[in-house]
C-alpha cells in the first residue's frame, strides 16, 4: 500500500449492478488507490454484498484488496426491510449465477477497518459511500475523532429538492438507514453528498451500451452480461432507454471533483413520519427568527451541477481500456 | 330590464370566502378583493397565524369597516391547531396588532355567531359549486369544515391556498412554510380531501416583491386604501431587511389572490401533496411529481392530485396587484 501521489480510497458498497461498474472504474483509475472495500446491506443483504465484493475483485484480478464485512442491521438494530432485488436481481448482479468467490473477508468489521485506516493515514483516506451509511455511523460511534481523521467522505445519497426513488420523499440509500445518515451528515466530517438530483442527469444510453458491447475489455464484457436487468428496470420504472449512473458518478466525483459544482449548507435527515428518509438541505441565506434543528450544525457540500457528458465518457473509457 | 342587466352582471361575480389571519399582506389582499369587480366577498373567516384568532377577527372586522362593507359577515375560526396547544403567532413579522402596530381603534361591528367552519359549510351548501375559498393562513378551519360535512370537498367550487414550500426551503425553518407549519395535520387533511385545490407556495410568492420604490409609488397614488396599506407596510419592510436582507416586501397573500383572479398568470403541475406531521420536518409539503412508477404503494398513493403553482408571470402579477392597489 501507499503508492505515491495517489488518493487512498475505501469504497463502502452494496453491490449492486452500478456498484460493480463503480468498483471497476475505481480499480482502473490511476489517480486513486483502492485500499479496501467495506460492505453493507442495500441493493442486497450484507452477506451477499460481501460475496459480491469478493467476486468483483476476483473478476478484476485484484484479490490483494481487502474486504471488510459491514453491519447486517441498521444503527437502530433493525434488519432492512427493503432489498432492491427488482432493480439488481436476486443475486445483486443481474441474476447471472456466478460461482462463489474463493476469497474471504478480513476478520475486522467494516467500521473497525474504516477507523483503523483513518488513524493510519490521518487526513488521507477518502471514503466513497455507495450504500446506506450504517458503517460510517458505527465508525463515528467507535471513534469520535473519525470525522476529523478521515480525509473526505463522498456519499451517494439523498434527493435534494427533488422527489426520491423509494417514494416521493426519500432516496434508497438514505431510506436504508435514516438515523445513520443523520449522524454522518451532522458529524463535522468533510462531506460531499451526491443526490439523485445529480445522478439522474448522468445516463448511460442504449447507444453507449452498444459501444461497451463492442469492447474486448474484461470489465466491458462482464458488465454487458449484468446490465440487461438494470436497463429493463429503468424502462419500466422511468420510461427511459438508459440507466442512471448513480455509483459510477460518485466514484468519478472522488477522482475528479471538478466535474461537479456544489453549495454548502446543513443537511438533516427526517427519521419519522411519512417522509422518513427525507434529506433536507438548508441552502437558504435566510435568517430564521427561531432556532431550528439545522441551527449550528456543521455544513456539508451538496452537489448541485454535474458535467454529465464528461462523466459518462470518463466512465466508458475506464471500463473499455483494460 | 336595467335591473335585470345589473342582476346579470352581479351574478357573474365569483362568490368568495377569505379565510385569513390579518396580517399585513392579508389586509392588502382583502382590500384588493373588495376592489376586484369579478369577486363578491361573501364572508371572512378568521384563523391564528400572523396574529391570534381573536386578533384576526378584530382585524377582519376593521378591514370590512374601512372598506365600507360592514354588512359582510366575519366568522371566527378555531383558536388553536387541530392537535391543540398554543398556536405559533408571527408577531415579529406583522407587529403585535397584526397590522404593523398602527394603533387602530376597536371595530364597531361584531363577529357572527357561527364558527368559521359552520359558516363555510353553510355557504357552500347554500350555493353548491359556486363558492370559492381563498385560504391565507393555517388550514384548521377548512379541515374542520371537511370533517363536519363529508360532502364539503365536492360542494366547494375551488380552494386557492397560500401555503407550502415546494422543493425549496421554508420560511419558519428549512423544512416548513409558516401557514402549513401552523397546523400540519389540518393541511394534510385539506390536501388529501379530494377538493379542487390550487396551492401557491413560497417557491412562487418569494419571486414577486415590491421594492421600496414600488411602495412609495403606491403611497403617492390616489388608491382608495393606499395610505393605510403603506403605513402598515413600514413594520413589514423592516422585518424583511432583518430576515431576508432586502429592501422591499414579499407579496405572499396578494400573489395567491392573483392565482384566484387570473389563473392564466401561472403554470401548474399536478400531483398528490402530503404534509409531514412528525419530527424535525413537521410542516414539510411533499408533492409526488409522478416521475416514476413506484414499486409499492406509499403514503402518496391513491389520493386525488392537486394543482401546485409552478411558474409565475412576475410582471403580470405585479401589474395586477398595483392596478388594484392604486384604484381610487
Amino acid at each position: 500500500m501507499g503508492e505515491a501521489g495517489k488518493k487512498k480510497v475505501i469504497i463502502d458498497t452494496d453491490p449492486g449492478i452500478d456498484d460493480a461498474m463503480a468498483i471497476f472504474v475505481a480499480l482502473n483509475s490511476p489517480e486513486i488507490e483502492v485500499i479496501g472495500l467495506t460492505t453493507i446491506f442495500g441493493n442486497v443483504y450484507t452477506t451477499l454484498a460481501t460475496r459480491n465484493a469478493l467476486h468483483l475483485l476476483e473478476v478484476a484480478g485484484r484479490c490483494d484488496v481487502p474486504v471488510a464485512e459491514g453491519s447486517h442491521v441498521t444503527l437502530m438494530k433493525t434488519t432492512k426491510l427493503r432489498i432492491a432485488s427488482f432493480v439488481h436481481g436476486a443475486d445483486g448482479l443481474g441474476n447471472q449465477n456466478f460461482s462463489p468467490p474463493n476469497g474471504q473477508p478480513i476478520g475486522q468489521s467494516a467500521a473497525s477497518f474504516l477507523v483503523e485506516q483513518a488513524n493510519l493515514y490521518p487526513g488521507e483516506v477518502t471514503v466513497v459511500a455507495l450504500g446506506p451509511l450504517t458503517n460510517l455511523a458505527l465508525a463515528i460511534e467507535e471513534d469520535p475523532d473519525f470525522p476529523k481523521k478521515v480525509g473526505q467522505i463522498v456519499i451517494l445519497g439523498g434527493a435534494f429538492w427533488v422527489n426520491g426513488n423509494v417514494n416521493p420523499a426519500t432516496e434508497a440509500n438514505i431510506f436504508g438507514d435514516p438515523e445513520a445518515a443523520d449522524v454522518v451528515f451532522t458529524s463535522g466530517a468533510d462531506i460531499l453528498a451526491i443526490g439523485i438530483n445529480i445522478t439522474h442527469q448522468v445516463i448511460l444510453t442504449d447507444a453507449d451500451l452498444e459501444k461497451i458491447e463492442k469492447s474486448n475489455s474484461k470489465f466491458a464484457q462482464y458488465l454487458c452480461k449484468i446490465l440487461g436487468l438494470y436497463f429493463s428496470y429503468h424502462r419500466e420504472a422511468y420510461h427511459i432507454n438508459g440507466v442512471y449512473l448513480h455509483d459510477p458518478t460518485t466514484v468519478i466525483a472522488a477522482i475528479n471533483p471538478s466535474l461537479l459544482t456544489y453549495t454548502e449548507g446543513v443537511v438533516r435527515v427526517q427519521t419519522s413520519g411519512i417522509t422518513r428518509g427525507l434529506t433536507l438541505f438548508d441552502n437558504t441565506k435566510k435568517r430564521y427568527a427561531e432556532m431550528t434543528p439545522w441551527t449550528d450544525k456543521p455544513k456539508i457540500k451538496v452537489a448541485v451541477t454535474v458535467d454529465a457528458p464528461t462523466v459518462v465518457q470518463m466512465m466508458m473509457d475506464r471500463l473499455m481500456n483494460n | 330590464m336595467e335591473n335585470g342587466g345589473i342582476y346579470k352582471a352581479s351574478s357573474k361575480r365569483e362568490k368568495l370566502i377569505i379565510d385569513t389571519d390579518p396580517g399585513i399582506d392579508d389586509s392588502m389582499t382583502i382590500l384588493m378583493a373588495f376592489q376586484a369587480s369579478e369577486i363578491e366577498v361573501v364572508g371572512l373567516t378568521t384563523i391564528f397565524g400572523n396574529v391570534s384568532t381573536k386578533g384576526a377577527t378584530r382585524n377582519a372586522l376593521l378591514l370590512c369597516e374601512l372598506a365600507g362593507h360592514p354588512e359582510i359577515p366575519v366568522a371566527e375560526g378555531n383558536p388553536e391547531p387541530l392537535k391543540g396547544g398554543e398556536p405559533r403567532v408571527a408577531d415579529f413579522v406583522h407587529g403585535s396588532d397584526g397590522l404593523g402596530n398602527i394603533s387602530m381603534p376597536p371595530p364597531n361591528n361584531k363577529k357572527i355567531d357561527k364558527s368559521a367552519c359552520e359558516f363555510m359549510v353553510d355557504k357552500v351548501s347554500e350555493f353548491p359549486n359556486e363558492v370559492s375559498i381563498l385560504a391565507l393562513g393555517p388550514l384548521t378551519n377548512l379541515a374542520l369544515a371537511i370533517k363536519r360535512d363529508s360532502s364539503f370537498a365536492k360542494k366547494v367550487k375551488r380552494v386557492v391556498i397560500l401555503g407550502g414550500a415546494f422543493f425549496c426551503p421554508g420560511n419558519v425553518n428549512p423544512a416548513a412554510e409558516a401557514n402549513i407549519y401552523g397546523d400540519p395535520e389540518a393541511a394534510d387533511i385539506v390536501f388529501t380531501s379530494g377538493a379542487e385545490i390550487v396551492v401557491v407556495g413560497i417557491n412562487i410568492t418569494t419571486q414577486v416583491t415590491f421594492t421600496d420604490s414600488d411602495l412609495s409609488q403606491i403611497s403617492k397614488s390616489k388608491g382608495k386604501y393606499a395610505q393605510f396599506i403603506c403605513n402598515m407596510c413600514n413594520f413589514y419592510q423592516n422585518w424583511h431587511i432583518k430576515s431576508d436582507g432586502f429592501h422591499g416586501i414579499f407579496l405572499h397573500d396578494p400573489v395567491s389572490f392573483a392565482a384566484l383572479l387570473r389563473p392564466d398568470l401561472f403554470t401548474y403541475k399536478t400531483g398528490v401533496v402530503r404534509v409531514e406531521t412528525q419530527g424535525i420536518c413537521a410542516g414539510h409539503t411533499l408533492m409526488d411529481q409522478g416521475l416514476k412508477l413506484w414499486n409499492t404503494t406509499n403514503p402518496w398513493s391513491n389520493y386525488k392530485p392537486i394543482s401546485v403553482a409552478w411558474t409565475v408571470d412576475v410582471p403580470g402579477v405585479l401589474a395586477l396587484v398595483k392596478e388594484l392597489l392604486v384604484k381610487p
